[in-house]
Order: structure tokens, then C-alpha cells, then sequence
């Protein structure tokens, strides 16, 4: 399994891809801006690129010919995507604190980049490879849909809870008003996501896993 | 004892079916798997390799089941499916860096020996080998993890005439201690004339027949004559074929009798594949 992720990390993922978070993250120091937007670039840009290397190069190819299972397939290969993400995450939340400091007297429209959209952004992230990754199995190497379809989810995601932080009162309060600088708030927030993110890749491992099963190749 | 043996092996697509297949492969040889294009031979070895769902049959290779023992088995299978064509734009060094982690046994002093024999340029990129050297890479990685059964889909074909008799005279030096044994698939009749101890015949589907090389041939009997000969010997004919001379067909052996005006001579490989495949052709 790990010579999986390893041959992942060496071969099939091009080193611009771990840069990226570097440059995508800076998005973060736009004042007031939409900070899911960062975090999405990763879902727009970075797996699909990804899964077309795999595709064209062959992986699946390699992968099944090493003395290796299905099932280790799956799971290195959602490994390498979810060691990304909270790459992307980590270096986002650099960022965040360099924003924080600049603009400490900022007024923020949409949601502040603090713990608690952290967790949000965990939220988003588990809803990603949920689609994503059982939709992607069923085929194996068919990337499109599933990555429309996930991208999608995770747009109406940010949106709803933007437009819900904007004008529910309730959420609001939670997200937005005096309350939300709450460490305790802010921080349970971020461990409920923590929390959906690892249950959410457990379950979409064992769909693809068995979705994969099915796949003659 | 045995390198492979495949049951009663089956499975059934919209518009193929794999039927009841079945063949040994005693360890130490060489077996051709022959067919022409479509009868199922790529479809055969990725399901004796788990990659297809099988819908049923057994696997054993090396004595042991295959599917139960996926992980321990794969260590001491060498593969070749259509030449090495992942990873094009990366260096063989850098390929093979990847690949040894995957294998307890790996060897890097028989590795190195047989990329200078091969005269493989580890700074090259795949993509940069000819197809003959990608077979050798292949070969040299499986050498390397001292695979013992090699599975090899058509590793010949689309080599000039140098490098498939060049790759011919490896697989014969493989099998000579008598630990490894091959199973490659092919079109090309030619390299079996060369190099299989056995035959393995698969057309539609079905297997035809799995023997050794000359048992099979010597099963078959090519024969011509005149067309007013034709009626008498049709029935018991595979198929035939008319021209301004006569006819030309192939026989079963045991069905053949001598009869006045017919010649009769040993087929080729391909004489058989032929006129089975014309056999396919008239049934439709």
C-alpha cells in the first residue's frame, strides 16, 4: 500500500501540484473575498488533472500488475488525494493567519477565514470525495462526471452556507455574529468537519472498493 | 508440478463468450497460447490474472489458488500486457525505482546484469525504447523479482524479425533450468515454430485443443485434390477451400483415410488457425 502512494507521489502526481496550494492559498489574502474559492481550486484544477495523468499514462495498468489488491488501489489512491487536500488545507490556513494580522480591522461579507470555516471548508471537502470517488469507481477511469458532479455539490455547498450566513438569523448568529468568536464555538465547529470528513472518506472507500470490485480491467 | 492450471473457466459478455476453458501448464516449458484477433486470448490471461470477474472456474498457479492467495502469488508472476506503456515520458531508472519496492525479492544485482546484457540505458525515457527493448525491460524487472510463471500477451508482435527472434532465444534460455515456465499469446505462428513445447488453441471462446506442439500438429493433416474428390471427404473436412486446382483442406488425422488423388501433408500453425477460422466464417 504505501509503494502505492508512493509510486503515486513520485510518478503519477507532477510536483506543480504540490506548489499549487502555495499559489492558490495566497488567494487567501484578498480582503473580504469568498475563501471557499481557494480551497476549491484544488477540486477544479488539481484531481482533474490528476485523474487524466493516471488515465493516459496508464496507472490502473501498472497498479493491478504490482502483487497488490483492488481493495489497496482504492485506498492509496484516496490517500494521496486526501494527504492533498490537507495540504491545501495546512498552507490555506498560513495564510488565514497572515490575513487575520493585515486586516485585523477588516469587515468581512462573507465568512471570516477563522476555525470555524475550517471546519466548513472539512464539510466541503468530505462532500467532494463522497461523489467524487464512489462515482469515479464505477468505471475506473472515466473522471469527467465525477468530477462535474462533485465540483457542482460543493459550489451549491459554499453557496447555501454563504447565503445562509448572510440571511438566517439563527446561522448567522453561529457563523457571523457576536457569538461566532467564540473559541469553543469555533473549534467545535472545525471538529464536527474534522469528523464528516473522516467518516464521509470511510464510506466512500467502502463504496469504491466495492464498485471497484465490479470493474473488469 | 504444475505452473498453471485453468478450470472450467467462464465468462459470458453481451456478444463473447469464454467457454469452458481449461488447459495446464507443467512448469519448465513453454506454451503457446494462439487465436486470431477477437477469440478471447487477452481476455483469457486478464481473467486468469483476476483482472476480469470470472463468472466461474478455478486458477491455480504454482499450486495454489489464485484468487486466495492474490498477493503471494503476484510476487512470482512477470507480465507483459501489450509492452510497457505507463509512465511514457519517465525514465526507465525512475520507473524501475517505483516498481522494485513492490517485490521481496527483488535481485538488484541480476537487475543491473541484465539491463547491460539487454543493453538498456537506464536514463532513458520509456517512450525513448523501441518495442523490442520494452519487451526486455519487462522481462528484466520479472527477472529481477525471479518471477516464476511469465504471462506474456503477445510480447512479439510489432518487432521487426531481428528483435522477435532475439526475444525467442531469452524465453528459451528461460525455461532451461526448469523453474520457470512461460505462457505467451500470439498471432504470430512463426514464433511457436520457434520456441512452444505446448500449444494452447482458443477460437470463439472455446479451446480447441492443448497439447504439445507436435501432438497438435500431428492431429491435424492438410489435404488437396481435384473438386470431383471433394464430395467424399467433405463431411469430415474442418473447412476447405476451392481454387482452379481443386481443393484444399484441413482433417482431423483420425478422421483421415487414405483415398486415391488426394495428397495429404502436415499443416502449418497457421494452416490450423486459418481453417478453423474459416470454419467460424462458414457456420455464420
Amino acid at each position: 500500500m504505501n509503494n502505492l502512494l508512493y509510486k503515486d507521489f513520485k510518478l503519477g502526481i507532477s510536483p506543480f501540484f504540490y506548489f499549487l496550494p502555495v499559489l492558490t492559498g495566497a488567494l487567501m489574502l484578498i480582503p473580504g473575498w469568498l475563501y471557499f474559492i481557494v480551497l476549491m481550486y484544488f477540486c477544479f484544477i488539481t484531481v482533474p488533472n490528476m485523474f487524466a495523468t493516471y488515465k493516459t499514462q496508464n496507472d490502473l495498468m501498472l497498479s493491478i500488475m504490482m502483487p497488490v489488491t483492488k481493495k489497496n488501489i482504492v485506498k492509496s489512491r484516496m490517500l494521496s488525494v486526501i494527504t492533498l487536500e490537507l495540504l491545501h488545507i495546512i498552507i490555506a490556513v498560513f495564510y488565514a493567519i497572515i490575513n487575520k494580522n493585515l486586516y485585523n480591522s477588516a469587515t468581512y461579507i462573507f465568512l471570516e477565514p477563522n476555525i470555524a470555516f475550517f471546519g466548513l471548508v472539512f464539510i466541503m471537502f468530505a462532500l467532494f470525495n463522497i461523489i467524487f470517488f464512489p462515482m469515479f469507481y464505477k468505471t475506473a477511469y472515466k473522471y469527467g462526471a465525477p468530477a462535474i458532479v462533485s465540483n457542482a455539490a460543493i459550489i451549491i455547498f459554499a453557496s447555501v452556507v454563504e447565503l445562509l450566513a448572510l440571511f438566517n438569523t439563527s446561522i448567522k448568529m453561529y457563523l457571523k455574529g457576536p457569538d461566532a468568536n467564540s473559541i469553543y464555538l469555533q473549534v467545535s465547529i472545525l471538529g464536527g468537519g474534522v469528523i464528516i470528513f473522516i467518516i464521509s472518506a470511510i464510506i466512500a472507500y467502502k463504496i469504491s472498493v466495492k464498485r471497484f470490485g465490479k470493474v473488469d480491467i | 508440478m504444475l505452473a498453471l492450471k485453468v478450470e472450467k473457466l467462464n465468462k459470458k459478455y453481451e456478444k463473447f463468450h469464454l467457454e469452458d476453458i481449461s488447459f495446464k501448464l507443467e512448469k519448465g516449458y513453454i506454451m503457446g497460447f494462439i487465436g486470431s484477433n477477437g477469440a478471447g486470448k487477452t481476455t483469457t490471461l486478464k481473467s486468469i490474472l483476476n483482472m476480469v470477474h470470472i463468472d466461474s472456474g478455478e486458477i491455480s498457479i504454482l499450486g495454489k489458488n489464485f484468487i486466495e492467495n492474490e498477493i503471494i502469488l503476484k510476487q512470482d508472476i512477470g507480465y507483459i500486457f501489450g509492452g510497457v506503456d505507463f509512465y511514457m515520458k519517465s525514465k526507465v531508472k525512475n520507473v524501475t525505482n517505483v516498481i522494485k519496492r513492490f517485490y521481496t525479492n527483488w535481485n538488484e544485482d541480476i537487475y543491473t546484469y541484465y539491463l547491460k546484457r539487454f543493453k538498456l540505458d537506464p536514463d532513458k525515457k520509456i517512450s525513448e525504447l523501441s518495442e523490442g527493448m520494452k519487451v526486455k525491460y519487462s522481462l528484466a524487472i520479472a527477472l529481477s523479482h525471479n518471477a516464476k510463471l511469465f504471462i506474456l500477451d503477445e510480447p512479439t508482435s510489432g518487432l521487426d524479425p531481428v528483435a522477435r527472434d532475439n526475444i525467442l532465444d531469452v524465453f528459451q534460455e528461460l525455461v532451461e533450468d526448469g523453474e520457470r515456465s512461460i505462457l505467451f499469446s500470439t498471432h504470430i505462428t512463426s514464433d511457436l515454430e520457434k520456441c512452444a513445447d505446448y500449444i494452447t488453441y482458443i477460437n470463439n471462446g472455446k479451446i480447441v485443443a492443448s497439447k504439445t506442439k507436435d501432438d497438435f500438429i500431428d492431429s491435424y493433416r492438410i489435404v488437396n485434390g481435384s473438386l470431383d474428390k471433394l464430395d467424399n471427404i467433405k463431411r469430415d473436412l474442418i473447412s476447405y477451400k476451392i481454387n482452379s486446382f481443386g481443393f484444399t483442406g484441413l482433417i482431423k488425422t483420425d478422421r483421415f483415410s487414405e483415398t486415391d488423388g488426394v495428397r495429404v501433408k502436415a499443416p502449418s500453425l497457421e494452416d490450423i488457425m486459418i481453417y478453423y477460422a474459416k470454419k467460424e466464417d462458414d457456420d455464420e
